[in-house]
């Protein structure tokens, strides 16, 4: 019968319709980037993060605001005596999105769960190569070697068997990398022939559905309906990629975004004085750094690191480019996290000393080499470029001669990862407020490799022993300890020099509520809503 | 069987044929009444059905307002022909007819449900056409939004572009004196050293002059410094460097005072460090600076270029709007498609462009809601068009069963009425041809005794004597008639013996009186003739008697005269006495002769007319004269006077001798008949002409007159009242004939007893001889050879 298959039509239209004038709230993030890939699975950087958070949950996450773990897709788990078996249980009746391309026929089940690590972890995963398939942070992790099982025991449990105990395996499961796909997605875009789909236009359960990506301009989503937690109280969301702060905060003036990430420190006094807007700040948990490839000479000699380190003049950066917003970074961890070891002793600014040093180095006349510099402000580093410079010119005076390069976003965290730069800035916000995930993540051996996240690819073998040590003890004092250590050699070996660890800015519009900056660098839409 | 039961059998045929036809034909009409009501039935579903169809064309065209009227109606119609169906059912006598009634009803209920159906598909599309143009307007609405938005943006970049450029300015003014007070600091460092080598002494003291110097130049470079930074309210940073400078200046007034301490570099270090630091700092500003002066331009270019992109979206939007509308309105489904297939790529397309995120999402839904609406929309109207289309198809039967029923029952009634009609023809023809035969048979039984009867009879009328009719045997009317007819017939032929005898001696009389008549009449003629030949005669007489004794007398004269002679004695007085004697003679002799010749004239013209019975023209008056003059020896020998008045000018063409006789009979008659013996009448005779072509002679005496019994007679033959005198009684009879015979005219009398008489007779100027010869054979034989 036309006719009544017609009527819901209209109805459904109607419905809709009546939705849009009451319900049409856009919200509008001016947004510092392009996420380097909208899979979480893919991608390291926060921004990425940011972009791909919305649409997914994980088994497990962090309470907004904090780093405590709470029940998400898993309503419950349970860990095993030795501390190798965790056996989540799985939240009833929660569904996927649906897109032009797919419709879910089931709700979220074991499957989807067991598809989602596999194909991270599984070299012969029909999906592992597709889009690439980087998975840095899983491996950076040490996922692959972690892992020895991961099994579906009914449709509502599904089992994670470590080879290890592992301290920070909880907190890895609220990490973005280990978000819940839709394995009837994958395979009906594998049977479509497009299973780069799943990546480009993803399919999760979270509180908003993918709507549309436009690199260099926006990626949009819409509020999902069915969201287990009950629908948003916004129906669009917007990430207005923006990456010039001035030109961001100049969209939040104008209305055109509700909400900023990262405003000019410098423009914190202006934001504050402006009775539209509401500055947001938080000390980070991260850190902002400049690596120094140990692959490349000189950087294999400590005694050049060493000597760059004493040359920077940190104490000039953070007023000039935080705008006082931060303070000098000595350790790889910021102090706010558990087993910060105030006690190592930077090296110090002393230009005669690092002239010293290079000259011990055998390199009296200095050398040349690139310094490469973030195009977008980061949380821990408001102005790459501006940072670059002053370094420069630091550096120049113990004979350095730095070249500025830098790259698109994307493409600088890959030739970053892949260990191109010689020196470069980046920095890191802690994705689960565990020391392991700085000092670890960042600095063991395992992302060491060629597009890990250890961009200075330094390793070291006492450091890592140290970091594996903590990783898979339970015992939290001893974890304290080992990580104390652990910096001890990151100070003397200076694969790094740590620059600073920033108050976060972030701006909003008066209308906004409900947004709570987050310790870890997230981005949180959820209940965050628009009052006229 | 008498008569009388005969007929009553031919009559009664037809009556009871009759009454039987009238039986059926009044079950039959009854019949043919049910069929015509079904046909009006019929007939006014037809146009129910009809009515339905017409609104829902209606209610398809109308705009969405007045819908609602048109589906009423619809209703009324549909439930007029529903309910007339059921009665059409109920009536109908042939069960092909309630069939088609029923199928008819079947397909006006599947009418009724699709019309509902398309009334609420109609209603969904109204809503969704009305919700197109909301749609189209929420498009608009966004884009002027974003409009207003951009506009204050713009303002706000303009404020942010002169404060980052006042920014940049006071960035490259730190730098540029920084980079002076470092090449101070330099250069009094310089002098320092200088001076510090310089042993005491003039080439100290220049030195110290040159430190002086350097040291101004590095205090008024800082003191520049100074004031740009306290302009700019960075006074913790100003008071610092001042503090540095007068550091460094007591440093140095400690070396020209030469105390001999030891050297402090530090304080020269700090404000060398403390150029250096404000350099790169704002040195690394200044770039930053400019790049964010650099983003905030290309923001605002990209901007317009946004705000232009967004009013090209909503101009096309508009576009597509109204070419939607009318597409909608005409229900055209096929353009809605092509609207539908050109605006496919017009959400990604609005997805690519840079415009504003706050409502490019809103204007991307609008859109794609705006084309999931259309489709369903056109989807709708498709649907709506097959309807219709369906709709038409199931009107077309209906209209066709209700037509077909309509033809159906109409032509029911018709045969019903036409068999009527025929079994009414048929039956009075069959009633007629019973009753005819019947009629026939009886009439047969009747006329054949009958026209035997009546042959009989007429041979008895034509021969009395053929004997009785035998019919009179019979016992029925026939018998009594023929019985009557043989008496009538004997006393008929009785009584014309009588009559025929009767009636020959009658014939053989009237013979006699006409023979008579002739006579007398040719008798009158002959005796005016000789009347006027007695006349003549004496006329005559007197003149050749005075004309003989004249001659005599002469004849006397001339002997005595001529023995005078011979006696020689003849005088001259005897000769004038001759010669008188003579001339007078003579002159007697010429006139008595020469009236002789007059009258032999007058009469040989007057006998001449009488005989010739020719036409003639000639002048009345005169030819008046000569009558008389014919009549005047008759005329003298009587007392009375005649007086005859004519005018001179009238000419007449016709029987003058006719005229002369009826002239001649008038007087004649008037002069025997009018007046008593001791008394002289007077008779006057005046023509007068009364009219064009026509002469009227009035002949008037003032005799006794005739009296009314008599004078209707007395044109009559042979009626006179004088007969005793020897009047023949045919004078006026003869002058009527020929007045209306043969001079073509008129006579009438007026007459009064002691008042005179007066004939008044018209004629003709002219009568022509065919006409009167016409008359004449027309006339009474009695005139004939006049």
């Amino acid at each position: 019968m036309p006719i009544r298959s017609w009527r819901p039509a209209v109805l459904g239209l109607a419905l809709a319709l009546l939705a849009v004038p009451a319900g049409a709230k856009t919200l509008v993030f001016c947004s510092e980037g392009n996420p380097e890939s909208l899979n979480p699975q893919m991608v390291t950087t926060t921004t990425g993060m940011n972009a791909a958070r919305p649409m997914f949950n994980n088994l497990v996450e962090f309470k907004p605001g904090s780093t405590e773990l709470v029940p998400s897709l898993a309503e419950s788990w349970t860990v095993s005596e030795d501390g190798r078996d965790y056996t989540f249980r799985l939240r009833e009746g929660v569904r996927f999105q649906a897109n032009a391309a797919f419709t879910p026929t089931r709700t979220m089940n074991a499957d989807d769960v067991v598809f989602s690590y596999l194909r991270q972890w599984k070299e012969d995963h029909p999906f592992h190569k597709v889009s690439g398939g980087g998975y840095d942070y899983f491996k950076d992790l040490g996922m692959p070697d972690l892992l020895e099982a991961v099994e579906r025991v009914d449709g509502r449990t599904v089992r994670f068997r470590l080879k290890r105990p592992n301290a920070p395996f909880l907190a890895s499961m609220a990490m973005p990398f280990n978000v819940v796909h839709s394995a009837e997605y994958a395979e009906a875009m594998l049977r479509a022939g497009t299973p780069e789909r799943v990546d480009e236009e993803p399919i999760g359960t979270g509180p908003f559905s993918f709507a549309g990506f436009q690199r260099g301009v926006a990626v949009r989503y819409r509020a999902f309906a069915d969201h287990f937690a009950g629908r948003q109280p916004i129906e669009q969301l917007v990430f207005s990629i923006t990456p010039n702060p001035a030109v961001r905060l100049t969209k939040l003036r104008a209305g055109e975004c509700h909400l900023m990430a990262f405003p000019n420190p410098a423009d914190a006094a202006r934001i504050k004085a402006d009775p539209a807007l509401r500055l947001l700040q938080q000390e980070g948990l991260n850190i902002g750094y400049m690596s120094l490839n140990v692959t490349k000479k000189p950087f294999d000699d400590v005694r050049v690191r060493r000597a760059v380190s004493m040359a920077v003049d940190k104490a000039a950066i953070v007023e000039a480019v935080y705008a006082g917003a931060g303070v000098a970074a000595k350790n790889p961890i910021p102090p706010t996290l558990w087993s910060y070891n105030d006690a190592v002793r930077d090296h110090p600014y002393d230009v005669a000393a690092a002239q010293r040093l290079l000259v011990e180095a055998g390199h009296p006349g200095g050398f040349e080499t690139e310094l490469w510099y973030m195009p977008v402000s980061r949380p821990y580093n408001p102005n790459g470029r501006r940072m670059a410079e002053m370094i420069q010119a630091d550096l120049a005076k113990i004979g350095v001669r730095l070249r500025l390069v830098t790259d698109d976003w994307g493409a600088y965290r890959v030739k970053l990862q892949a260990g191109d730069a010689p020196m470069a800035l980046f920095g890191w916000t802690g994705d689960n407020g565990d020391p392991d995930n700085f000092l670890n993540v960042l600095l063991g051996c395992t992302s060491a490799r060629p597009g890990g996240n250890n961009i200075a690819k330094w390793c070291d073998p006492s450091y890592d022993a140290l970091v594996r040590e903590a990783e898979t003890s339970l015992d939290g004092d001893k974890r304290v300890a080992l990580y104390r250590d652990a910096q001890v050699i990151a100070k003397d070996q200076a694969p790094w020099v740590p620059l600073a660890h920033s108050v976060v800015f972030m701006a909003a519009r008066k209308e906004v509520t409900g947004f709570v900056m987050d310790p870890l660098g997230r981005h949180i839409f959820t209940g965050v809503d628009l009052t006229q | 069987m008498r008569i009388r039961s005969r007929i009553a059998l031919v009559g009664g045929i037809p009556i009871t044929v009759a009454a039987g036809i009238a039986v059926v034909s009044w079950l039959l009409l009854a019949e043919a009444d049910r069929a015509r009501s079904g046909a009006a039935l019929a007939g006014s579903i037809y146009r129910d059905v009809l009515g339905t169809i017409t609104e829902r064309n209606s209610y398809i065209g109308a705009v969405p307002a007045t819908r609602a009227q048109n589906a009423l109606r619809f209703e009324a119609f549909a439930a007029s022909a529903s309910i007339r169906l059921q009665a059409l059912r109920d009536i109908a006598g042939d069960p092909g007819d309630r069939a088609v009634a029923s199928a008819t009803e079947v397909a006006l209920v599947r009418y009724r449900e699709q019309m509902r159906e398309l009334a609420e598909a109609t209603a969904g599309n109204d809503r969704l056409i009305a919700e197109m143009g909301a749609r189209a307007a929420t498009l608009i609405r966004l884009t002027d939004q974003a409009r207003e938005r951009q506009h204050a943006s713009n303002a706000d970049i303009v404020a942010q572009l002169a404060e980052g450029d006042r920014r940049l300015r006071f960035a490259r003014d730190v730098v540029d004196h920084a980079q002076e007070l470092r090449a101070a600091i330099q250069a009094a460092a310089l002098h320092e050293k200088t001076v510090e080598t310089t042993p005491a002494g003039e080439a100290r003291a220049v030195a110290e002059r040159g430190l002086g110097f350097a040291v101004a130049r590095m205090r008024n470079s800082a003191g520049d410094l100074v004031r740009l930074l306290r302009d700019d309210g960075r006074g913790p940073a100003a008071e610092a460097l001042s503090g540095m400078i007068a550091a460094y200046e007591a440093e140095i007034a400690r070396l020209t005072a030469a105390d001999g301490a030891p050297r402090d570099r530090g304080p020269q270090q700090r404000l060398a460090d403390w150029a250096e630091r404000t350099i790169k700092i704002n040195a690394t500003e200044y770039r930053a600076l400019h790049e964010e002066v650099a983003q905030l331009l290309t923001y605002s270019v990209s901007a317009a270029e946004t705000e232009q992109a967004t009013q090209n979206i909503a101009i096309d939007s508009l576009k597509l709007g109204r070419r939607t509308a009318e597409a909608l309105a005409t229900r055209d489904v096929a353009e809605v498609e092509t609207i539908l297939g050109e605006s496919r790529p017009l959400p990604a397309a609005v997805s690519a462009l840079p415009i504003s995120p706050l409502i490019q999402t809103a204007m991307v839904d609008a859109i794609g809601r705006w084309r999931d609406g259309l489709a369903t929309t056109g989807a709708g109207l498709r649907r709506q068009n097959d309807m219709i289309a369906a709709m038409d198809a199931i009107a077309v039967d209906m209209i066709g069963k209700a037509s077909r029923l309509n033809d159906s029952l109409a032509r029911n009634a018709d045969s019903i009425g036409q068999f009527v009609r025929r079994m009414l023809a048929f039956g009075a023809a069959f009633g007629l041809l019973i009753g005819a035969f019947t009629a026939y048979l009886v009439a047969r039984s009747i006329t054949s005794p009958l026209k035997r009867l009546q042959e009989r009879m007429l041979r008895l009328a034509e021969e009395p004597g053929a004997g009785p009719i035998p019919e009179a045997a019979r016992r029925d009317e026939l018998g009594a008639m023929a019985r009557a007819a043989n008496f009538f017939v004997h006393e008929l032929g009785r009584r014309e013996g009588d009559l025929r005898r009767a009636k020959d001696r009658a014939d053989a009389t009237l013979l006699e009186l006409r023979e008579t008549q002739a006579n007398l009449i040719q008798a009158e003629k002959l005796g005016s003739l000789g009347q006027l030949v007695a006349g003549v005669a004496h006329e005559i007489n007197t003149p050749l008697g005075l004309a003989l004794t004249m001659s005599t007398s002469i004849d006397g004269e001339v002997q005595r005269f001529a023995e005078r002679g011979r006696e020689g004695r003849i005088t001259r007085s005897d000769l004038n006495r001759l010669v008188e004697r003579l001339t007078e003679g003579s002159k007697l002799l010429l006139n008595n002769l020469t009236r002789a010749i007059d009258l032999v004239h007058s009469f040989k013209q007057v006998a001449a007319d009488q005989a010739s019975g020719e036409t003639r023209r000639f002048e009345m008056a005169g030819w008046l004269g000569e009558v008389l003059t014919s009549l005047g020896p008759a005329l003298r020998k009587t007392p009375h006077q005649v007086s005859v008045a004519c005018p001179p000018d009238i000419e007449l063409e016709t029987y003058p001798g006719a005229l002369a006789q009826v002239v001649t009979n008038l007087i004649m008659n008037a002069v025997t008949h009018a007046f008593p013996v001791d008394r002289a009448g007077f008779i006057e005779l005046k023509v007068t002409q009364p009219r064009a072509g026509m002469a009227r002679m009035t002949l008037r005496d003032d005799g006794v007159g005739i009296g009314a019994e008599n004078r209707a007679r007395i044109f009559d033959p042979f009626f006179t009242t004088r007969r005793d005198k020897g009047s023949t009684g045919l004078g006026l009879h003869i002058v009527y004939n020929l007045v209306t015979a043969s001079l073509g005219g008129s006579i009438a009398v007026e007459s009064e007893p002691g008042r005179g008489t007066t004939f008044i007779i018209d004629l003709p100027l002219s009568v022509r001889p065919a006409e009167a010869e016409a008359a004449g054979r027309a006339a009474d034989p009695v005139a004939e050879g006049v």
